[in-house]
């Protein structure tokens, strides 16, 4: 009985890798095939991957759109580690009263889906453009301003500080480091785990984020990535295997970032705090 | 643990400075097209080039007769128009949401919409367009494209392609089982169904392929007998008494119980049943040829018949799926615009045989059919001249009022009619359509 487990625990496992990884394969097989193939189903690579690549490069403007997805991605990135990173210690290590409160009602804020509070965001974002047309409609810097902060990572911040020890804050204070300075010398650093969580996940929601970046960008020239190929798939008579190697090219970024944060991201979800 | 510190602030220190290099060219950009828009109106006369944007949806079409209008353009009006492509599901969301939130900016001059579509944008947001009827001689253009793009009186849309439909046949699959083209031709639904069933007996092959939650077959079918899902207000449902509705429901439920469709459930699997050819033929809009041709290999092989007739009374074997129309938005430039619409797609004899020659788009401006371009020969299609052939059945397509709530009683419809498939009485099951779509759409 215990001999048969094994191979029955890998043929599970085997099976459940074939499922979660065949969607990739399709993916990048299909960029090496003509559209007619794609729509015929051939699972088999083929000899086009050249001429999608050549027909996507002539016909989008591939490089302004990574570009414009890279700034975005990693900006929003930063600004969400450094503002909910300072919310969740603040949260978590002072003490003020309806602080629990003030979290609530911030929480609740989660349920709140970004649609409903879109048309209000988009008149916002008008009137600012009258004023200040380099952060109004059409900026790369309304794209993410919204999306940084989100109580989502406040609450991910203030979850992780609780394993954060106390006395290194109090050792911080009687070495005569300011608050700041403990948040940047000795915070920061000992939670450099959970920052490499938090920054997977709020690079790939920014990266893959559609909806907002859609209706603010308007000009081709502040195309993101998701954008090009919500555009790519419009066509009354559609080249999957163009869209399949642009969609393999906007895959490699997120795929990247996490291949190299991997162990980082599972020690930050597991909550451990590693000096 | 300096070094993590390290690298933190040097990413945050890269991004502010990508920031605000990236700002300063912003402010400078924006200032730029600010300018322009305060002078634009006064600048009109003097010389000075308008710019105006178009939003439009598929490169290969609308797009390219975008760009082909550009370069035809010899309007009173200098200007200089930028062509944006979008997703069509991706305008009707930036369009809702910047009209709704009642700012023009980010919005563009020209904005194409399908015609299911269009009079739910003109009743929401009347101010928002601009009426162009002054502009162009509407009565150029095919009846049924006016109907969809007026509003109180006055004409908002400046008609572009036609969604005329035809059967799409593969003679070679017909005379296996022992037809000809000539015997698909103006034929019902009832004898396309007994065609379908020795088709599959004969060769094995579905006769047609369907996506059961698109129901454009249905409004193929209701149209051709010059009816909607909705009385000629274009509000009250007209469900339950519909004749052609009915008629529509049977003759799809018969071909459901002939066992000869092919079901698919997305665009590629559709266009990939054709392709691949599993099905005989492909009953919709014209719009379809170019994927139909990409499979070279079966050159020769399809033929275009006229889509067979509900056995109503009023039934025609003319009948539209999908097509678009340009609107102007009313901001800024909108007079340009206006121009720019009416100089080219509203009466540009040169611009409509372009269209037509380079890429086979079909438009609905009449005396534009009648040019000589239309009677090429389809290699593809065995020399059938198909260009002429859906040029006439666009004169024939019934008029009908398309309403606010197309895509609202669809979902409703495609529901019941699998409510009817499953063996539901046909007047309990369009009658229930008819309390549901009274009640939703109040």
């Amino acid at each position: 009985m215990k001999k048969l487990k094994r191979p029955l625990t890998y043929l599970f496992l085997s099976i459940a890798t074939i499922i979660s990884i065949y969607p990739f394969f399709w993916m990048v097989v299909s960029m090496t095939n003509r559209s007619v193939d794609v729509t015929r189903g051939r699972q088999l690579p083929g000899l086009h991957l050249m001429e999608n690549l050549t027909n996507l490069f002539n016909q989008v403007d591939m490089v302004t759109a990574l570009t414009n997805s890279f700034i975005i991605a990693i900006l929003s990135t930063f600004f969400t580690l450094l503002i909910a990173s300072l919310a969740g210690y603040g949260f978590q290590m002072y003490r003020s009263r309806g602080k629990d409160l003030v979290f609530n009602i911030l929480l609740l804020s989660m349920m709140i889906p970004f649609a409903s509070i879109m048309v209000p965001l988009y008149r916002l974002f008008g009137r600012i453009s009258q004023t200040a047309p380099f952060l109004g409609i059409d900026t790369l810097a309304a794209a993410f301003l919204p999306t940084i902060t989100t109580a989502f990572f406040i609450f991910f911040f203030r979850q992780n500080t609780r394993m954060f020890p106390k006395d290194l804050i109090e050792a911080g204070r009687i070495d005569g480091l300011s608050e700041i300075g403990i948040f940047f010398r000795i915070f920061v650093p000992t939670m450099k785990t959970t920052y490499a969580a938090a920054a997977i996940i709020a690079f790939m929601n920014s990266w893959n984020n559609f909806l907002w970046p859609l209706v603010v960008l308007q000009s081709p020239s502040n195309q993101t990535i998701p954008l090009l190929i919500s555009n790519l798939g419009s066509s009354y008579a559609p080249d999957y295997g163009m869209i399949m190697s642009a969609i393999t090219i906007a895959t490699l970024p997120t795929a990247l970032v996490f291949f190299f944060m991997q162990k980082h991201f599972v020690a930050g979800m597991m909550g451990s705090v590693k000096g | 643990m300096k070094k993590f510190l390290l690298m933190f602030l040097l990413v945050g220190m890269i991004g502010l400075l990508v920031a605000c290099g990236n700002g300063d060219e912003e402010a400078t950009d924006s200032g730029d097209t600010n300018d322009t828009d305060q002078t634009e109106s006064t600048d009109e006369g003097s010389g000075e080039a308008v710019n105006i944007t178009a939003w439009a949806w598929d490169p290969n079409f609308n797009i390219r007769a975008l760009n082909y209008a550009k370069d035809l353009y010899d309007g009173e009006i200098d200007l200089d128009l930028e062509v944006i492509e979008n997703a069509q599901d991706d305008i009707v969301q930036r369009l809702n949401t910047g009209l709704s939130s009642g700012t023009t900016q980010g919005m563009p001059n020209i904005v194409l919409i399908e015609d299911y579509r269009a009079q739910s944008f003109l009743q929401a947001y009347p101010d928002a367009f601009y009426p162009i009827t002054d502009y162009v001689v509407f009565e150029d253009f095919a009846p049924y494209k006016i109907e969809a793009t007026s509003y109180a009186g006055d004409v908002y849309g400046l008609p572009f392609d036609t969604g005329v439909t035809g059967l799409y046949v593969r003679v070679d699959l017909l005379e296996e089982a022992g037809y000809t083209f000539d015997d698909i031709v103006d034929i019902t639904w009832s004898e396309y169904t007994e065609i379908g069933k020795a088709v599959k007996e004969a060769t094995g092959k579905d006769m047609l392929t369907l996506d059961p939650n698109d129901n454009g077959l249905m409004r193929i079918m209701i149209q051709s007998a010059g009816s909607w899902y909705f009385e000629e207000d274009g509000q009250t449902p007209y469900l339950a008494e519909n004749e052609a509705l009915a008629a529509s429901f049977e003759a799809l439920k018969a071909l459901f119980d002939a066992n000869i469709v092919r079901l698919n459930s997305d665009w590629s699997q559709f266009v990939g049943a054709f392709n691949n050819g599993d099905v005989a033929t492909v009953p919709t809009g014209n719009w379809i040829t170019p994927s139909v041709m990409a499979e070279e290999s079966q050159s020769g092989d399809w033929r275009v018949a006229p889509i067979p007739r509900l056995e109503v009374e009023g039934a025609t074997h003319a009948s539209n799926l999908g097509g678009s129309s340009f609107y102007v938005l009313n901001q800024d430039g909108k007079e340009a615009a206006a121009t720019f619409l009416s100089n080219t797609f509203g009466g540009n004899l040169e611009f409509y045989d372009t269209l037509i020659t380079e890429m086979g788009a079909i438009g609905t401006y009449l005396p534009g059919l009648e040019s000589e371009a239309y009677d090429m020969e389809v290699e593809f299609f065995g020399n059938q001249q198909i260009y002429n052939e859906f040029v006439q059945w666009t004169e024939e397509i019934p008029a009908v009022e398309y309403g606010i709530h197309t895509y609202a009683v669809d979902d409703i419809m495609i529901v019941e009619f699998q409510n009817y498939l499953n063996g539901q009485d046909l007047s309990t099951v369009l009658e229930r359509a008819q309390t549901q779509a009274e009640t939703q759409l109040q």
